[in-house]
C-alpha cells in the first residue's frame, strides 16, 4: 500500500468523521520454521462515537487486528491511522505518547499493577506523562470516573483485595481516565461472572452513549458484540461481514445470534 | 538418581546466564580463599627461608645488644664454650656507594647498601654462597668484596670492577675490587638485594670498630640447641647478648604478619558469604519459578526428598563448578597478592606456594557454603504442595522472614572454617607467632559477627531506608514508587540482594577505618614526641661530638639541631628498644606529655641530661606496675646498670614495634655503648622554616643524611600501611562484586516477574524509556541503600579492628572520608551497571507478548 491514498484518506476521515482507519493490514508471525498469516489484508473505518465489536472463533486474528490498532504491535504491510495520525508509521516514543494520549485499553486478565492501590492504578496514565494524580484536572477526573464505576470507597485497596468484577471496573476506570479518542477492549468479560460480565458491558455501553465514548471491543461472545452499534466478524484473518445493528436501548442477544445464525456463524 | 541428575542439569541450563553468574560468583569467594591460603602459605615459606637463609646450618645466633657490638671477648668466649664447632662473626652495616668523580651531584640520596663484613673461613662454613661469577672471598683478601646479584644488576657491576663504599667520616671512602657475584639477593633480609661481603678486618677499619654485630654459631656433633644455650650463658658475661634459634627468627617475623593474614582470611570469609547470598538467591529463585513443575513432579510421585536432591543437585553443580574455576582463578588472585605484598616489605616472596591442600580446603570450604546455602530452598521446594502449587504458581512463593534462618547454617559453616584454618591455629611450626595469630583472630571474628547481625537486620531497615534512599529519586514520581514497590514485593530476597552488597561495601569502610586510624594515630605520635618539625636521618650513628651537628645548627633560622639515638638495652632478658635524647631541646620545645603521676617535667628532663635517670612510656610503666623514683636494672654486661624512673610519659619515641625507654645521652653513651645518633630532629625558628630549609637539607645531604620533614616520614609509614590496606581493599571489593552478581540475577528476576505489568505500562503509554528507568532507578535505591547501611556498619567494624590490633597504640577514631566515598561510589555503580542488561530486557519487550506472557 502506497502513502498517497491514505493522505487523501486522513483527510476524508476528518471530514466524515473516521476517527480510527485500517487499511489493507496483515500480519505474519514467524512460529518454530513455518510463517503464520494472522491478518491477511483487513481494512475498516470506525467513526467518532461509534461502538464496534470484532467477532470471531479463537484464532481468527481478531486480538492481533485490536494490537495494531491501538499500535500495541506494527503490521507488516497496510497502515492504521487515529485521529489523523499514522501510528503504524510512528516510532516507538511517538507511539508511546500517542498511546498514552488517544488509546484506553480494557484486557481479558484485567493487568492491574499488584502493588498499586486502585487510586494509583487508576491514575497511572497521568503518573505517566508526569502529571500530579492529587492535583488539579487530573484529580477531578479520576474522582469523576471512580464515580461512574462505583469505586469510591475502594481507592485505598490493592487489586488482590477487590473481587474480579471490581479489578475489571478498575481497569475500565484507568482506560476511561484520560478521555481518550478510542476505548480498545479485548475479551473485557472472558474472565468475568455473567452478572460481573453484564456490569461491566453495561459501563461500556454508558460510556459510549452518555460519554461518546469509541470503543473497538473484540469478543467472541454474541451478549457481548450486541452492545456494539456495528459487528465486524473476522475469520480467517479477514473482515468476513459486516453487521449493522445500530444505537439501541434494547441490547438483547436475541437479534444478532439470529443474524449471525443467517450468516451460517 | 541419574533421572534426577538430568533434571537437575536440565533447570541449571534452562538459566544458563543466572547459572553462569552463580558459578563466578562462588568461584571469586574460593579464589579469594585461595588466595588467601597460599599467600599464608608463600608467606610461611619465605619466612622460613629468609630464616634459614640468615643462619644457614649455625644452630643459634649470638646479636649484640649495644651498638659498639660485640667485644673480641665475648667473640673468643663464644668460640671457646663448648660444644661450638665453629663461630662465625660478622659486623653489618649500612653505607652508601661513594660517588665516583664523573657523577653530578643530586638532591636525594642513592638507595643505602648493606655491608657484612665476614670472617671467609667460617662464615662459608655456616652459611652457603652460591656463586653467579667470580669466586668466594678468602682468608688472604683485604680489599676485596663479593656482592650479590641484584645489587650488580642494579649499579651495572661485574666481577673485576672497583666499587668505593663510605665509611666513617675519619676513615672516607675505601675502594674494593669485585671477586665475585653471588645468586640473588643474598640472604639479609632488610638489605633489599643490595648486599657487599667485605672481610670483617676491612669492614672494621672501615667503620672504625672493633666489635661485631653478631656471631653465628654451628654445635658439635651430638650438641642439643639447649645445651649449647646453657654452655653460652655460661660463657659470655662480659656484655649483654641475644641468643636466637632460626625459629625465633621465623617466629618474630611471622609475628609482624599476623595481623594481615587474619585480614586475608576475614575478607575471603566475606567474599564467600556474599557468595552464598548468590547460591541462595539463585536457587530461591529457581524453586519460585518451577513451583509448578515441583507440583507436578509431587503429584506424579516425586518424594519430598527427592524433590530435595534435585535442588541440591543443582546446588553441587553450581558449587564444583565454581570451586573449581575459583582455584584456577585464585591462583592468579595470589600472584597479584603476593607480588603487591611483595612491593611493600623486605622479604622475597617467590611464586605463590601451590599445595593440593590449599586447593582442597578451597574447594571443600566453597562446597560446603553452597550446600548450606542450598538447603533452605531445597527444603521449601520439598514443601511445595502438589495442588497449591499447581494452582498458585510462582506467586504463592513468596517466602517471609523464616527464610533467614539459613544464615546461621552459613554463617556457621563459614566460622568452623575460619577457625580451623586460622594461622597458627592448626598448630604447626608457628613458634613465637602462634600466640600472636591466636589472639589476632577476634578481632576479624568479631567484624564477621557484626556483619552477619547486620544482614539480619536488614529487613528491620529496608522499608524506611529505601523511602529515604527514594529521595534523590522523587523527580520520577512514578518510576521512583514503583522501583520502591517492587523492591518491598519480595523484601526476603531484596534483603539478601542488599545484605551481600552491604557486607562488601562494610569491609571496604572497615579496612579503610583500619588504614585511617593506624596512619592518624602513627602521625599523632610522631608530632608528639619529635622535637622538631624536620627529621635528618643517617644510616650510621653520627657521634654526638662530630661537628657537623653544630654545623648545621649554625645555618640561619634552624633553632636547635637534637641527636636522637634508637638501640637495645637488656631488661628483665629481653630486648627493649630505647631511644637517647637531650632532656633540654624536649624542655625547650615542649614535646612530651607526663602523665598526671608521672612526676615533674623540668624535674625530669633536667634528670636525663643529669645521667642515671631514665623516662619510661606509660604502657611500660603500666605493663610493670613501674613508678616514679623505682630504680631500673639493665643487664650491661658483668655489672649491670641501675637507672631511676624520672617521669612517665604518656607516649614515647616508637621504635620497632615498642616505645622506647627514653635516656640521656651521657648514659647512653658511658653505660649501653652507644656509639652515635640515628637521626636529628630540626627545630626552626618562628617563621624561618621556608627560607631556612632548603639551606639546611643541601646541608645535610652533603653529610649523607636523609632530610625529611615530619609530614613525609609520616607519609612514608603511612603509604607502606596504605598499599597493604588498598590490597585488603581491592579483595573486599571483589565481595562487592560477587554481590553485583546477585544483584544482576535478582534485578533480572524481578523483570521477569514483571512482564506483565511492564506490558501494561508500555500500553498505557510508558515509553521503553520510563521502564529501562525504572529498573536502574531500582537499582539505584538498593545501591543507595546498601552504600549507606555499608559505611555505617563498616565504620564500627573498623573501629573494632582497630581497638583490636592497635594494643598499646591507643585509639585514633577517624572516619576515612575517602574509603566511605569509595564504598558509596561504587556501590551505587555497581548496582546500576548490574540493572543495565535487565533494564535494557525490560524496555525491549515486545507489548504484546508481554500481555501474553503467563
Amino acid at each position: 500500500m502506497t502513502s498517497q491514498p491514505l493522505e487523501e484518506g486522513q483527510v476524508s476521515s476528518r471530514s466524515d468523521g473516521t476517527i480510527l482507519e485500517a487499511c489493507d493490514l496483515t500480519k505474519s508471525y514467524r512460529l518454530g520454521s513455518r510463517d503464520v498469516e494472522a491478518l491477511r489484508g483487513v481494512s475498516l473505518k470506525v467513526r467518532r462515537g461509534e461502538f464496534v465489536a470484532l467477532m470471531g472463533p479463537s484464532g481468527s486474528g481478531k486480538s492481533t487486528l485490536l494490537q495494531l490498532l491501538g499500535g500495541l504491535d506494527r503490521p507488516t504491510s497496510g497502515e492504521v491511522v487515529l485521529d489523523g495520525q499514522v501510528i503504524s508509521r510512528l516510532g516507538d516514543a511517538q507511539a508511546t505518547r500517542l498511546r498514552r494520549e488517544k488509546t484506553g485499553f480494557v484486557f481479558q486478565f484485567f493487568n492491574l499493577i499488584p502493588l498499586l492501590d486502585v487510586y494509583e492504578n487508576v491514575a497511572l496514565p497521568f503518573t505517566i506523562a508526569g502529571e500530579d494524580p492529587r492535583r488539579g484536572d487530573a484529580a477531578a477526573r479520576i474522582r469523576d470516573v471512580l464515580e461512574i464505576l462505583d469505586l469510591v470507597g475502594r481507592e485505598h485497596n490493592r487489586p488482590d483485595q477487590l473481587s474480579a468484577g471490581e479489578q475489571q471496573r478498575v481497569a475500565l476506570a484507568r482506560a476511561l481516565v484520560s478521555r481518550p479518542a478510542i476505548l480498545l477492549a479485548d475479551e473485557p468479560t472472558g474472565n468475568l461472572d455473567y452478572a460481573s460480565g453484564g456490569e461491566i458491558l453495561d459501563e461500556l455501553w454508558r460510556s459510549c452513549d452518555e460519554l461518546g465514548q469509541t470503543i473497538v471491543l473484540v469478543t467472541h461472545d454474541a451478549r457481548a458484540a450486541a452492545q456494539a452499534d456495528r459487528v465486524l466478524v473476522v475469520g480467517d484473518g479477514k473482515i468476513r461481514d459486516e453487521i449493522e445493528l445500530g444505537r439501541r436501548t434494547d441490547r438483547r442477544a436475541g437479534p444478532l445470534i439470529a443474524r449471525l445464525a443467517q450468516l451460517g456463524l | 538418581m541419574r533421572r534426577l541428575s538430568s533434571l537437575a542439569w536440565r533447570s541449571l541450563s534452562a538459566r544458563s546466564v543466572r547459572s553462569f553468574l552463580t558459578i563466578a560468583g562462588v568461584a571469586l569467594g574460593v579464589a579469594v580463599l585461595f588466595a588467601s591460603l597460599t599467600a599464608g602459605a608463600t608467606m610461611d615459606a619465605a619466612v622460613d627461608r629468609a630464616a634459614a637463609d640468615e643462619m644457614g646450618r649455625a644452630v643459634l645466633r649470638v646479636q649484640a645488644l649495644e651498638e659498639r657490638g660485640l667485644s673480641s671477648v665475648a667473640v673468643r668466649a663464644a668460640e671457646q664454650a663448648v660444644g661450638v664447632s665453629v663461630a662465625a662473626p660478622a659486623l653489618e652495616r649500612k653505607t652508601y656507594l661513594a660517588a665516583s668523580p664523573n657523577q653530578t651531584a643530586s638532591a636525594s640520596l642513592p638507595a643505602p647498601v648493606t655491608v657484612l663484613g665476614i670472617d671467609p673461613g667460617r662464615e662459608f662454613a655456616l652459611h652457603d654462597m652460591p656463586l653467579a661469577s667470580g669466586r668466594l672471598l678468602t682468608a688472604t683478601d683485604g680489599q676485596s668484596v663479593l656482592i650479590s646479584e641484584t645489587m650488580a644488576a642494579q649499579e651495572r657491576l661485574g666481577v673485576g670492577d672497583s666499587l668505593s663504599l663510605n665509611g666513617t667520616v675519619a676513615a672516607g671512602p675505601q675502594s674494593f675490587q669485585i671477586v665475585g657475584i653471588v645468586q640473588g639477593d643474598a640472604p639479609v633480609p632488610d638489605a633489599g638485594g643490595r648486599l657487599v661481603f667485605v672481610p670483617l678486618a676491612s669492614a672494621q677499619a672501615l667503620f672504625g670498630t672493633t666489635g661485631v654485630t653478631r656471631v653465628d654459631l654451628g654445635a658439635q656433633v651430638g650438641i642439643s640447641v639447649e645445651a649449647l644455650t646453657d654452655q653460652l650463658e655460661k660463657a659470655i658475661t662480659s656484655e649483654p647478648y641475644l641468643l636466637s634459634r632460626q625459629a625465633d627468627l621465623a617466629g618474630s617475623l611471622r609475628t609482624e604478619m599476623a595481623d594481615f593474614r587474619s585480614a586475608l582470611l576475614l575478607v575471603a570469609a566475606v567474599v564467600l558469604f556474599a557468595g552464598a547470598f548468590l547460591i541462595f538467591n539463585t536457587l530461591s529463585m529457581t524453586v519460585s519459578e518451577r513451583a509448578r513443575e515441583v507440583g507436578l513432579l509431587r503429584a506424579a510421585g516425586t518424594t519430598r526428598s527427592q524433590v530435595m536432591s534435585i535442588i541440591m543437585l543443582q546446588a553441587l553443580f553450581l558449587g564444583a563448578a565454581g570451586s573449581a574455576l575459583g582455584a584456577l582463578v585464585g591462583v592468579s588472585v595470589a600472584g597479584l597478592s603476593l607480588s603487591w605484598v611483595q612491593s611493600t616489605g623486605p622479604i622475597a616472596l617467590t611464586a605463590p606456594a601451590v599445595s593440593a591442600g590449599s586447593i582442597a580446603i578451597a574447594i571443600v570450604v566453597g562446597l560446603l557454603v553452597t550446600l548450606a546455602a542450598s538447603l533452605e530452598p531445597a527444603w521449601r521446594a520439598s514443601r511445595i504442595p502438589p495442588v497449591e502449587a499447581l494452582h498458585r504458581g510462582p506467586a504463592g512463593m513468596v517466602a517471609g522472614p523464616a527464610r533467614l534462618r539459613w544464615l546461621f547454617l552459613v554463617f556457621g559453616v563459614l566460622g568452623v572454617a575460619a577457625l580451623a584454618i586460622w594461622p597458627g591455629g592448626s598448630g604447626g611450626s608457628v613458634g613465637a607467632g602462634g600466640s600472636a595469630g591466636g589472639s589476632g583472630m577476634w578481632g576479624p571474628l568479631a567484624v564477621y559477627g557484626l556483619l552477619f547481625l547486620t544482614v539480619l537486620l536488614v529487613p528491620l531497615l529496608l522499608g524506611p531506608l529505601l523511602l529515604v534512599a527514594g529521595i534523590p529519586f522523587r523527580i520520577f514520581r512514578n518510576e521512583e514508587r514503583l522501583a520502591r514497590s517492587s523492591l518491598a514485593r519480595d523484601p526476603s530476597r531484596t534483603t539478601l540482594t542488599a545484605g551481600a552488597l552491604v557486607v562488601g561495601l562494610a569491609m571496604v569502610v572497615a579496612l579503610g577505618t583500619a588504614a585511617e586510624n593506624v596512619r592518624k594515630t602513627g602521625t599523632a605520635w610522631l608530632a608528639e614526641t619529635i622535637p622538631g618539625s624536620e627529621v635528618l636521618t643517617s644510616i650510621r650513628p653520627v657521634s654526638t661530638t662530630d661537628p657537623v651537628r653544630a654545623e648545621l645548627a649554625a645555618i640561619p633560622g634552624v633553632k636547635s639541631i637534637s641527636p636522637i639515638g634508637l638501640f637495645g638495652v637488656p631488661y628483665q632478658g629481653l630486648r627493649q628498644e630505647a631511644a637517647a635524647i637531650v632532656g633540654r631541646d624536649y624542655l625547650a620545645d615542649g614535646r612530651l606529655v607526663f602523665v598526671s603521676d608521672g612526676g615533674d617535667r623540668t624535674a625530669a628532663l633536667t634528670a636525663l641530661d643529669a645521667g642515671g635517670s631514665v623516662v619510661l612510656p606509660e604502657s611500660l610503666a603500666d605493663q610493670d606496675g613501674i613508678q616514679v623514683g623505682d630504680e631500673l636494672t639493665f643487664a650491661t654486661g658483668p655489672s649491670s646498670t641501675r637507672l631511676r624512673v624520672a617521669g612517665i610519659v604518656a607516649h614515647s619515641i616508637p621504635s620497632g614495634s615498642e616505645e622506647a625507654i627514653l635516656v640521656g645521652w651521657s648514659d647512653a653513651t658511658d653505660q649501653f655503648g652507644v656509639a652515635g645518633a640515628d637521626f636529628y630532629a630540626v627545630r626552626y625558628a618562628p617563621g624561618q622554616e621556608s627560607s631556612s630549609r632548603a639551606a639546611l637539607d643541601a646541608a645535610a645531604t652533603q653529610y649523607a643524611f636523609e632530610p625529611n620533614s615530619l609530614d613525609r616520614v609520616q607519609g612514608t609509614v603511612g603509604d607502606a600501611l596504605d598499599r597493604i590496606f588498598r590490597l585488603l581493599d581491592g579483595l573486599a571489593l571483589i565481595a562487592v562484586l560477587v554481590a553485583g552478581l546477585g544483584l544482576v540475577n535478582t534485578y533480572s528476576m524481578s523483570v521477569l516477574e514483571r512482564v506483565r505489568e511492564i506490558g501494561v505500562l508500555r500500553a498505557t503509554g510508558m515509553t521503553s524509556r520510563q521502564v529501562w528507568g525504572m529498573v536502574v532507578m531500582e537499582a539505584g535505591l538498593l545501591g543507595i541503600f546498601g552504600s549507606v547501611v555499608g559505611a555505617l556498619v563498616g565504620l564500627i567494624a573498623g573501629a573494632l579492628l582497630v581497638g583490636w590490633s592497635s594494643g598499646g597504640f591507643g585509639l585514633a577514631f577517624e572516619p576515612p572520608w575517602v574509603s566511605i566515598a569509595v564504598a558509596v561510589v561504587f556501590g551505587v555503580l555497581v548496582s546500576i551497571v548490574a540493572s543495565i542488561y535487565p533494564a535494557g530486557l525490560a524496555s525491549r519487550l515486545s507489548i504484546v507478548r508481554a500481555l501474553q506472557h503467563e
